[in-house]
Formats: structure tokens, sequence, C-alpha cells
């Protein structure tokens, strides 16, 4: 009768404790959406080898959910290697830099998030400053591209998923250099049309590159929850990477939904 | 007897002569249109409701987003051996139903 008291007792301490406390962490999750630091770390010398793309511009990497009701604030983010965890500090926009330590690198360490997988998905952010509001830069996102793909921040997909998928997360970097890649962009709200300007050449992108293709996919809807855009289809587009005729300083302006008419 | 015979033999030579119609002449698909631009001067953005646009321009290819706003396209019929792009008619529709912007490419 005693053990059965004292065993109420603890679970009632238990329950207060935690009440006290609203702001729980979570320490360590069970299937967390972890991507390898070696692979990021490569990936961020790539960029100072392709630093002629923006060289304005700094590297970042970018959490963004996957799922619609994911909570985006207070995420704790760390570097977890065997012989222990190096934090990394994560900005209000989602956004956080990589430093290299060896010891990391030769551990194979993670950069693990405190969110399960399937939740988020990663993307490299390259901003050069002092462009207009919603716009951005086609070198920039040239470079992104091919940074995200050497860092593998593209989510796995089932095979037989959308063709284009198929294609794309077996060939890297070297991806981003065809004409039109299917390399998904996000924008910071829905959109309503993306223009391309080059200095006196302006071209608006067909709605086709805009939602992930979804206009061109009768069967878009079965397809979307196996994208990482799920719960961003409004804000996905595609750019085209590897046409030379438009220069990395081409302009690409973002018209949003909500945006003046 | 015969002279039926050959009247319909004859007949179905000429349908098997007769020329396919041409784009213009069949009727249009879902989300095709035959002006993207007389399209989008025939609706009112801020009025337009998703009924409207439907009885104007017949059914459109849609993309319904999770926060309620739908895109709407319709694309111009490409003509016999054209090379350039269909041109595109887009219209997003607000979470009540109602036409708030439209762009032509």
């Amino acid at each position: 009768m005693g053990t059965i008291i004292r065993f109420f007792a603890l679970v009632a301490f238990c329950t207060t404790a935690v009440a006290a406390d609203d702001a729980v962490v979570v320490t360590t999750l069970r299937n967390p959406v972890a991507k390898s630091y070696r692979k990021m770390v490569e990936a961020s010398k790539l960029f100072e080898e392709k630093r002629h793309l923006a060289p304005e511009a700094a590297l970042r990497f970018k959490l963004l959910p996957r799922e619609q009701d994911v909570t985006m604030q207070g995420i704790r983010l760390k570097v977890e290697a065997e012989s222990g965890a190096i934090p990394l500090k994560v900005s209000p926009d989602q956004t956080f830099a990589l430093e290299v330590d060896r010891r990391a690198l030769k551990e194979n360490a993670q950069v693990v998030p405190n969110r399960k997988a399937g939740t988020m998905t990663w993307r490299a952010d390259v901003r050069t400053p002092g462009l207009p509001p919603d716009t951005r830069r086609l070198g920039d996102l040239r470079l992104e591209c091919e940074v995200g793909m050497k860092a593998g921040l593209i989510s796995k997909y089932p095979r037989g998923f959308w063709d284009w998928l198929d294609a794309l997360l077996p060939e890297g970097p070297a991806y981003c250099h065809r004409a039109q890649p299917n390399y998904l962009f996000f924008a910071e709200r829905p959109l309503f049309s993306v223009t391309l300007v080059d200095g006196a050449r302006r071209e608006v992108l067909s709605v086709d590159r805009l939602y992930s293709g979804a206009t061109k996919d009768p069967d878009w809807k079965k397809h979307l929850r196996h994208c990482d855009c799920a719960a961003l289809l409004d804000r996905a587009y595609f750019m085209p990477l590897g046409d030379a005729s438009w220069s990395d300083e081409t302009r690409v302006e973002l018209e949003y939904m909500d945006g003046p008419t | 007897m015969k002279a039926a015979a050959a009247a319909f033999a004859l007949l179905g030579a000429c349908a098997f002569l007769q020329p396919p119609p041409k784009p213009a002449d069949t009727p249009l698909g879902p989300g095709e249109i035959r002006s993207a631009r007389a399209g989008e001067s025939a609706l009112a953005v801020g009025k337009s409701t998703k009924a409207d646009v439907r009885a104007a321009l017949g059914e459109a290819t849609v993309v319904d987003f999770a926060s309620g706003y739908e895109v709407w396209v319709y694309r111009e019929r490409a003509q016999e051996k054209e090379p350039a792009p269909k041109a595109e008619l887009v219209l997003l529709f607000t979470p009540s139903g109602i036409l708030t912007r439209t762009r032509v490419r």
C-alpha cells in the first residue's frame, strides 16, 4: 500500500513540475529532421568557390515548414557528434550560419533540429544586400541551387514521384545548370506572378513555373504530400537557372497575392 | 441496289478525303480560351465571382490552396504549327470567391 502511495505521489510531483514550465524543451526526438554536417560544410566550400555568382552575398541555411501547422518559432538546432553537441543559433527568420568544426567533421556529425522528420525542409539562403523589396537576384538563386544540391537539402521522395524529381536527386549541383531545372525556390509570401528583368529585357514566367508546376499536372493533389513544397505550394517557383541568356544580375521581381493591384 | 451502294461508297470516300476540322472550328476544351485579352476584359476585378467567370469562359485549370485562395488558368488554343507559346490568362480568387487579380502572359 505504501508503495502505491509513493508511486502516485511521484506521478503528482512530476505532473506539477511539468505544468510549472509550459516551455518544455524537447532535447531528443526519435525521428528528427537531420542533415549531414559534412555535406553542408562541403556545400559551404562550394559557395566560396562559386562566389562570382553572388560576390556580395553571405551564405546562410534556412528552415521551412513542410506541414501546414508546424510551429517554426523556437526551433533549437545543434550539430550532434559522438563527443558532444554544438548548438547553432537560429534567427527569427529561421536562418542559420554553419561553422566548421574539425571534430564534428571527423565524427560524421548530423545537423539536428528539435522537430520530427517530415515536418520541415531546408534550403540554402544567398542574398545580395541592398536589393529593392520583393526582389531576388538570379545569381543568388543560381548559387542557392548549387549549394542546396551539394548539401543534399532536398528531401527524398518515393521512387516514381514526378519524373523531374527522379532526375534531380542523383545529379547534384550540375542539375542547376539545366536551362529549366525544377529546383524549387520559396518566396516570403504567396505568389501571383514572377517577372525576370535584365536591362531592357523583361519576361513574365509562365504560371507553369509557379506552384511547383501544378497547372500542368492533373494529379498534382495526389503528388503534393510527397513534395517538400506541401505547405508552401503557393510560394513555390522555378527559375531558368541554366539559361545563360539571363545574366547573374537579372532581377527576379516577385508579385504577391496580397500585393497592390 | 448497285446505285445505292455506289452512292454510299462515294460518301464514304468524301468523308475520308475531308480535311480535319481547323482548331478554331472545334469546341473549346476545359481551360481553353479563344483570346486571353478578350477573356480578361470580360471580367471585373473586385466583382466577378467564380460562377460569373465559369459562365463567361467555361471551366478552368484550377489550383486551390490551403489558404482558400484559388488560381484559375485559361490558355489560348495553339494555332497549327505555331511556334510561340500559348497566351495564358491567370485569375486569382480570394477565399470568399471574388476575382481579385488578373494577368495575361
